[in-house]
């Protein structure tokens, strides 16, 4: 049998600040396990060295404000660069699974990025996606995020594609940072049914987490039948996170990632350094590859100490029932959407940056395509901490645009370009795989 | 006079050197069965009407510990593991019976499972039936915290008479349990015999009057004194190819890319030398299939040599006796480079006729055959060292700046070591577009190298200000801080380098001691909340290979 790949990258020499939860000890000890368990030397694993993305890589998801250099550092090339790396051994059949246990992470980082959001800046899932799409011609891409916060970042950026299945299992958002991962969001008019959030109350224990991958995670994805599932890896559903409250074991990681089976799963938060992440990069890595992991648990486990509370049972029957039919019932309405007789869906949001404190408000249109999902405007404003004030426009062309769209999309930037509404104008043509951005004062236009 | 000897596999090869020349080379088969003897005739040979007054150091290098555990004659070993939670306990394939214990500790050295008091009870009772002598015993994270095999070796000698324990954090402080467990493991099995063998020949150079210091080559190309050896014979497999590689550093002494190619009758080994300093093994050296804690070169064994058999199949890999043209009965590769490029080595008729023959059963002309061969030896050496390159290029990187600092390799160089380098190594060169590099001296390169390296040492400290607690390898030990409040990276380099003066002293090393370099510094804050509670340091400082410094290169 085939290895299972592993990315080791934990950047001791990164951190968000000293103090920061993002800093330089947070895999010390993961590294000090795995290293010591000798798990990399065993015929099972095949360790591979991190790469660096491209900027193009970067502009294929995010339109960075005002350009793609301000919103990383290296350490975010690197991260992305790895998950790519992973992607490709996978892809071409050098291992059969693998796993990036990199940060910094990136599931909070969405298609617009003006700053830090959620300690991350742009979004290693999200790029790997597209990398898939362009480099193997993937169609059908589905995303299991496992960290307790609300991927609300990935959500973000599939909420329009129709062919990017999105799942995301967290503790509840009224409890928890940020505050979004409600059954309602269930993707946008076009790309109903393949948003699907379970919002789980806390102390969820694995017997809660298992009962919702058995009855709906694994029947849905039986059901859309994706060319490859990501698990977004995040590890602080763990009893023992400093950042959360929920209360899932080393072992229940493992089985979760046994069960789901993912091709690729790209490590996410996790900030219990000492007491879960050292055991739950074991556990994942070992589940993986197919190794027994009886004998893997954290020094203070106790078996039978956690117990579900019945109400959270409760709560977990009716979010399989809703969600089961949120996505049976996606084709449904999506053709009801179409023929709404509208030629744009227009939204409004605000986005809050906790990191670097930035405020943004956000024009959404989405073209209401009657042959595609549809191409995507965002007009984006927002003041930077260095105090320089930004209103930008934003067009996005999905991959699998049709040729409506693409004119019409193409059109609107050329347009928006000679106008001086904007400081920015951005076309990002995944079509071509060409990502064009304008500085309308000077005129100037990079391509990418 | 310095003298070095090495016993390989085929050959044992020994050289004096005196004044930057080599005065005296002598060149025996190897007797596998008696490698003490070997030694000593190439070692009396050499001191044929020479003054043993003069000789200030010999250095030896050995297979003994590789044969005696490659032939299965290590002495019989009880295995016990004490692996905590993590791996199941199928994953270590050591030995057909491992003794498994309870007891862990974690990462940062903490209890997290005691002994159990019945299990030792049963372990002992267990050591007495089955009467085994030798143990070797390793828990995972013992590197951290070795209170669990300290006091089970402590149990086991005070009530099993006769037994030997060597317990894992004594030999590596190394993080990584299976090979800690392999290297305790080996060190146990070979560690009698070992010192059987330097008894004997510390008795065989007192009955021949000399009182030089003798000294040992280790896996990672550096010497240690012979007594010291003792109690890590593991280190002195693989010494044969750090001799070589030495070997090929000595006669360069230059910080170029070198690629070491020593062409031996059977094999050939190659090894990297990147900007003058060896490449070692990232994995450290694996013996019997185990990966382990020896620190040793990255090397790589081919089986392709001078006197690799030619067929009409091709080059075949193995040897049947010396090429044609040094009367031998079959065409070899050798036989093949000198008709190809006109070397004129031996009898050339004897070379033609061979190759003839397997060229007609070709429908071919011998010139043909020959360059046919020459292509395919130097594409297949050619191949296995880009092969090199790119791993190198590639082992895992774990800093933002390793990663944007691209490991890349140009090569500059191919330096010839072995008896056949001169044959086949300018080709290779010629192929890779590099520059050749073959001495004199090359055939005999490994005994020279083993003659003028100096003593390499390797001291690890790893700080835990938390807990107040540090231990330092070699040696195991382990202590606790006395100042951990302000305790920074300074303080932490100045203890490892105090640590490396005095294990230095006791090594008779002090003339090397001040050359050491940290070759590992981090240091982590430990938050907790948003307060720092402590700092870990993990910091490492090593007298690197590298030459006495009497030696100051050859003079020819």
């Amino acid at each position: 049998m085939k290895p299972t790949g592993i990315l080791f990258f934990p950047a001791f020499d990164w951190a968000i600040s000293p103090t920061h939860p993002e800093r330089e000890e947070r895999l010390l000890y993961t590294r000090d396990q795995i290293f010591e368990e000798g798990i990399m030397d065993l015929p099972q694993i095949r360790e591979y060295k991190p790469g660096l993305a491209s900027l193009k890589d970067i502009a294929r998801v995010h339109f960075c404000v005002p350009n793609v250099e301000a919103q990383i550092t290296e350490a975010h090339l690197v991260s992305a660069g790895s998950a790519l790396v992973m992607a490709d051994a996978v892809m071409q059949g050098e291992v059969r699974n693998g796993f990036a246990i990199i940060r910094p992470p990136g599931h909070h980082a969405m298609t617009v990025a003006h700053g830090n959001r959620g300690f991350c800046n742009i979004n290693n899932e999200a790029i790997m996606v597209e990398y898939l799409r362009q480099k193997y011609g993937l169609k059908r891409i589905a995303i299991v995020d496992t960290d307790v916060h609300h991927g609300d970042g990935t959500q973000e950026i599939f909420y329009h594609d129709p062919e990017v299945l999105f799942i995301s299992f967290h503790q509840d958002g009224r409890t928890l940072y940020p505050g979004s991962g409600f059954m309602e969001e269930a993707g946008g008019p076009l790309a109903y049914g393949t948003t699907i959030n379970i919002p789980l109350l806390p102390r969820t224990t694995d017997t809660g987490i298992h009962y919702v991958l058995d009855h709906l995670v694994m029947p849905i994805l039986e059901e859309f039948k994706p060319d490859i599932i990501i698990n977004s890896a995040g590890q602080d559903n763990h009893y023992s996170d400093p950042l959360a409250n929920m209360a899932f074991s080393a072992q229940g990681y493992a089985r979760l990632n046994e069960t789901l089976a993912p091709d690729i799963a790209v490590l996410e938060g996790g900030y219990s350094v000492e007491s879960a992440l050292p055991y739950i990069n074991m556990g994942i890595i070992m589940a993986m590859a197919g190794i027994d992991y009886s004998n893997l648990r954290e020094p203070d486990y106790k078996p039978g100490r956690l117990k579900e509370p019945a109400s959270n049972m409760e709560r977990i029957y009716k979010i399989v029932d809703t969600q089961l039919n949120t996505f049976r019932r996606r084709e449904e309405v999506i053709e009801k959407n179409r023929r709404s007789g509208q030629m744009f869906k227009t939204s409004h949001e605000s986005i809050f940056y906790d990191t670097d404190y930035i405020s943004e408000s956000q024009r959404n249109e989405l073209r209401l395509c009657p042959s595609c999902g549809g191409f995507r405007i965002i007009n984006s404003s927002a003041r930077h901490p260095n105090g320089r004030e930004y209103n930008i426009a934003c067009i996005q062309l999905p991959i699998y645009a049709c040729p409506g769209c693409q004119e019409q999309a193409r059109d609107a930037y050329t347009t928006m370009n000679s106008s001086d509404i904007y400081d920015l104008v951005y076309l990002q043509d995944r079509v071509k795989d060409e990502y064009r951005s304008t500085d309308t004062r000077s005129g100037e236009e990079r391509i990418l | 006079m310095l003298i070095g000897i090495d016993v390989g596999g085929t050959f044992t090869d020994g050289v004096l050197f005196r004044d930057g020349q080599i005065v005296k080379s002598v060149k025996k088969a190897t007797q596998e069965d008696n490698l003490k003897n070997s030694l000593l005739q190439v070692l009396d040979e050499l001191l044929l009407a020479q003054d043993k007054e003069q000789i200030q150091r010999i250095v030896l290098s050995t297979t003994l510990v590789t044969n005696l555990l490659a032939t299965g004659r290590g002495e019989k070993t009880a295995l016990v593991m004490l692996p905590g939670y993590g791996l199941p306990h199928d994953s270590y394939e050591l030995s057909g019976d491992i003794y498994f214990m309870k007891g862990a500790v974690d990462f940062r050295g903490r209890e997290i499972e005691p002994l159990d008091k019945g299990e030792i009870t049963e372990l002992l009772n267990w050591i007495k039936d089955t009467g085994v002598k030798r143990i070797a015993l390793a828990a995972k994270f013992a590197n951290r915290n070795n209170v669990h095999e300290q006091m089970l070796k402590k149990r086991i000698m005070e009530e099993c008479e006769g037994v030997h324990v060597s317990i894992s954090s004594e030999i590596s402080g190394k993080l990584n349990f299976p090979r800690r467990a392999a290297t305790t493991y080996f060190t146990a099995m070979t560690i009698s015999e070992w010192n059987r063998f330097v008894d004997q020949i510390e008795e065989a150079l007192k009955l021949r009057g000399i009182k030089a210091e003798v000294q040992v080559l280790k896996a990672d190309g550096g010497t240690m004194p012979l007594a010291a050896s003792r109690t890590k014979p593991c280190e002195t497999a693989f010494s044969g190819p750090a001799a070589s590689t030495m070997g090929g550093s000595a006669l360069t002494r230059d910080k170029l890319n070198s690629v070491v190619v020593d062409v031996g009758g059977t094999t050939t080994d190659l090894s990297l030398i990147i900007s003058g300093e060896p490449l070692y093994a990232s994995k450290g050296a694996v013996i019997e299939k185990q990966l382990t804690h020896v620190n040793s070169f990255a090397v790589r064994s081919i089986p392709l040599g001078g006197d690799s058999v030619i067929t009409a199949q091709g080059v075949q890999p193995y040897r049947l006796g010396p090429a044609a043209c040094f009367g031998g009965e079959k065409a070899t590769v050798t036989d093949a480079f000198n008709i190809h490029l006109n070397l004129n080595l031996g009898n050339v008729a004897q070379s033609e006729s061979q190759l003839k023959a397997i060229a007609e059963e070709l429908q071919m002309d011998t010139p043909s055959l020959s360059a046919r061969i020459v292509e395919e030896v130097s594409q297949k050496l050619l191949a296995e060292v880009n092969d090199m390159f790119r791993q190198w290029e590639n082992e895992p990187a774990y800093k933002v700046w390793e990663v944007i600092h691209q490991r890349k390799f140009a090569l500059d160089r191919v330096i010839g070591i072995g008896a056949a380098a001169p044959a086949l190594v300018p080709a290779l060169a010629a192929l890779m577009q590099v520059e050749s590099f073959v001495h004199e001296y090359s055939p005999v390169a490994n005994a020279l190298g083993a003659a003028v390296v100096r003593p390499t040492l390797s001291v690890m400290l790893h700080v835990d200000t938390q807990s107040k607690k540090y231990t330092l390898d070699p040696g195991g030990i382990s202590g606790t801080l006395e100042k951990a409040r302000n305790f920074q990276l300074d303080h932490a380099r100045a203890m490892a380098r105090q640590h490396l003066h005095i294990v230095g002293k006791e090594l008779g090393m002090e003339d090397y001691t001040d050359d050491a370099d940290f070759f590992l510094e981090e240091q982590f804050n430990m938050i907790r909340g948003w307060d720092r509670t402590g700092k870990l340091f993990e910091v490492g400082i090593q007298v690197a290979p590298g030459f006495i410094k009497e030696y100051e290169g050859v003079k020819i």
